[in-house]
């Protein structure tokens, strides 16, 4: 579903993504774990292209990215993306929120449309708030029309950028548990995240990414039992420290 | 002889300044429509990839931005006709004027509302396929719009005020009028009180209707 080789990424002169190989396959749920500037978003970002890579290949659904040919905003949506900070559109209401993209990216028939965007907001609880503005939500409920906003445009992968930071710590269970029922829904998921509990229980992989690399890369049993990086264990010792 | 104020001068000079008004008003909503297209489509151009427009901006905002008003209306009204053999009516002048120097000004408020939209809605909107420009329409263009309104009203304030200045250039609008008057009834005190009056309760109207305006668009985001 999403292949990526020997991705580089720099800013200036300085080099965040320093070589990664990534294979993500249908219906795999693949946690990111990594301290901060560790280039763990930018990878995710990589993937639909929202920062365009500095040299390697990208490849999303048989689509190279890279491709001058290929339509980037038909990748993205067929890759649905969910951010820290909502992103939500403050002068739609969350109906609107998500019909947009159905309607003015797919073309969809308004009606066809209002009656998927109805369907996702079900799915995420929120059926009853599709008349309210974004910003008379709460902070979980703002990103589960987040996801329903990206899931309207039917897509074949999700990617999560730390979707539960921003929230406050008795938010995140909603949120969580929107992106588990999603997950075995069969939804192929990339997920950038600080949740362990998460990455320990709903991942088919987890991954450790630091200084620009992939460090570590295991099944969630072997990785979180059985670290084998030192830096990964380092990173967890740390994690579990201030408890 | 002590002064004395003559009620009844500023009473019967209202009718008559309406004549100017209706030019004051006439050349102030007809410069506002085209310099507020003026300013978008420059003020976006500020915002430009290319160099060269958002170059081409930049020169636009600072020529006029840097030159009085009233250097720009004889300029045009006396120079640019003596350049090109062609005559332009004051009226045309006044409006095309008033369009390019609030149109500079508009551009900046443009450039500065659409930058103060959070670049995670730009993210949001690519990441669920909008093209750059339907990003713009449907996504930064509507926030902005509603940040804009404060300036906005602010230029348009100005921009009223700033029609009295093409009294130099023989358009008849509203100053010009009360000048007439002068000239025959010698009671200055009177009739350019009654100028000021008239400029004042027209400001006064515009920062009115913007302030429902806003209110309505804060009401309605806010459901």
């Amino acid at each position: 579903m999403i292949e990526i080789q020997n991705l580089h990424k720099q800013f200036g002169s300085l080099e965040v993504i320093k070589g990664i190989d990534l294979s993500i396959q249908r219906g795999e749920v693949v946690c990111i774990i990594g301290p901060s500037g560790s280039g763990k978003s930018t990878v995710l970002r990589c993937i639909n292209k929202l920062e365009e890579p500095s040299s390697g290949t990208v490849i999303v659904d048989g689509f190279d990215i890279m491709d001058p040919k290929t339509d980037i905003n038909y990748i993205r949506t067929e890759v649905g993306m969910v951010f820290q900070q909502f992103n939500l559109f403050p002068h739609l209401p969350v109906l609107d929120n998500v019909t947009l993209g159905p309607i003015k990216v797919r073309g969809m028939k308004r009606a066809e449309a209002v009656r998927i965007g109805r369907e996702q907001l079900a799915k995420v609880g929120l059926a009853e708030k599709e008349a309210n503005y974004p910003d008379h939500l709460s902070g979980g409920q703002k990103q589960r029309v987040a996801i329903a906003r990206a899931l309207a445009l039917q897509p074949k992968a999700m990617l999560f950028d730390e979707p539960t930071s921003a929230l406050d710590p008795e938010l995140v269970g909603e949120v969580l548990l929107v992106m588990k029922k999603l997950a075995d829904e069969g939804m192929t998921m990339v997920v950038v995240t600080h949740e362990m509990n998460f990455a320990q229980k709903v991942a088919n992989r987890v991954i450790f990414i630091d200084q620009g690399v992939i460090q570590e890369e295991n099944a969630p049993a072997a990785f979180f039992q059985n670290p084998e990086n030192p830096r990964l264990r380092d990173f967890l010792g740390k994690v579990e420290a201030h408890i | 002889m002590a002064f004395e104020f003559q009620t009844q001068v500023v009473i019967e000079t209202f009718p008559m300044l309406m004549r100017g008004l209706k030019y004051t008003v006439y050349i102030t909503a007809g410069g506002l429509a085209i310099g507020f297209v003026l300013g978008a489509v420059f003020g976006l151009l500020k915002l430009s990839k290319t160099a060269v427009l958002r170059n081409l901006a930049v020169v636009y905002v600072e020529c006029i931005r840097g030159t009085p008003m009233l250097v720009q209306a004889m300029f045009l009204y006396y120079g640019v006709p003596m350049a090109l053999g062609i005559r332009i009516s004051p009226l045309t002048a006044g409006i095309i004027i008033i369009a390019v120097n609030s149109g500079a000004y508009i551009a900046e408020i443009v450039r500065g509302a659409v930058q103060s939209v959070d670049s995670g809605q730009v993210e949001a909107g690519r990441s669920i396929g909008l093209t750059s420009t339907q990003t713009m329409r449907y996504i930064i263009w509507p926030q902005a719009l509603k940040r804009m309104i404060p300036p906005l009203g602010n230029q348009f304030i100005i921009s009223l005020k700033d029609t009295s200045l093409l009294m130099v250039i023989g358009v008849g609008e509203l100053l010009r009028t009360g000048q007439e008057i002068v000239a025959v009834n010698f009671r200055a005190f009177e009739v350019y009180l009654a100028v000021a009056l008239v400029y004042l309760a027209m400001t006064m109207s515009i920062a009115k209707i913007l302030r429902i305006v806003e209110n309505r668009m804060n009401i309605s985001a806010a459901k």
